[in-house]
């Protein structure tokens, strides 16, 4: 019976382990991109803080990180300040336009790593 | 997302509590590891109880464990409700249209009908069943269902963020 118990969970489980590694799924790794501009507008909130970034060919959604690990890693909300100029380097979405999620972003020759 | 997604779920995300829960340093935090911990709190009682529907643990007569660990499971659900409601409402445009959050949805009504017919169709059966004796085949099948369910509700769970 527990056996029989356990082989039913791990059917289950295994299956949502080997998805789970894919944590990138819906940003393409494949076609980093890097976002330059000024930051128009900042949501420093949970789930993760975002900022939009007016670039040369268009107006950006960045999504950021936690708010805990942004100030943990040393970006308060200052340092993401509307007005700054800011290079964030990360992934585009395939899934919502114009936005992507930053891996780093350097702002006033500080670089932070947001992964 | 706000787009597409129906009226009252751009109401609920703009409300002030959505906006409380973005803002708070630890609100979101503290609801997604209450969930988790509400979730083995449920996952292991529903265990139990299906374990038991299953013949497991045959010497203790099958009221004595199942009424008293589904106290427990409709706690750990509760829980469960409470702190999904705060995950919720801090993004529910997106979380709503998710496909993954969608199935769980779906999921947990099957999961929650399943117990609450699971608790009128044997409750004769579990009163009068002995040590050791055999439940009715309906126990089978509930007990079968309930645990595919909620491991899948579960595994869903995990996935939202990964589609």
């Amino acid at each position: 019976m527990v056996r029989t118990l356990a082989t039913l969970a791990m059917g289950f489980a295994f299956p949502a382990a080997v998805f789970a590694h894919h944590g990138w799924g819906s940003y393409d790794a494949a076609n980093p991109v890097t976002v330059q501009g000024q930051i128009e507008a900042l949501k420093y909130e949970n789930p993760h803080a975002s900022i939009t970034v007016k670039a040369a060919d268009k107006v950006w959604v960045v999504t950021l990180a936690p708010t805990s690990r942004m100030q943990t890693r040393g970006a308060p909300p200052e340092f993401v300040a509307v007005g700054k100029t800011v290079s964030a380097y990360g992934y585009p979405s395939t899934v919502e336009k114009d936005e992507m999620r930053a891996e780093r972003i350097t702002i006033e020759g500080k670089t932070v790593e947001l992964r | 997302m706000l787009h597409e997604a129906p009226q009252f779920l751009i109401a609920l995300e703009q409300s002030a509590l959505g906006s409380a829960i973005r803002q708070s340093s630890w609100a979101y935090m503290a609801a997604n590891v209450g969930h988790i911990l509400a979730l083995m709190l449920f996952v292991s009682t529903v265990a139990v109880m299906d374990a038991r529907l299953l013949g497991a643990f045959a010497a203790a007569p099958p009221a004595t464990v199942v009424r008293p660990v589904r106290r427990l499971a409709a706690v750990g659900l509760l829980l469960l409700a409470g702190t999904g409601f705060v995950l919720f409402t801090a993004e529910a445009t997106h979380v709503a249209t998710n496909p993954v959050f969608q199935l769980k949805a779906a999921l947990i009504v099957l999961g929650i009908g399943n117990a609450l017919l699971a608790g009128r169709l044997l409750r004769e059966a579990l009163d009068e069943t002995p040590a050791f004796a055999p439940l009715p085949t309906q126990a089978w099948l509930c007990a079968v269902l309930s645990l595919s369910v909620w491991v899948t509700v579960a595994a869903c769970g995990r996935l939202i963020a990964y589609f």
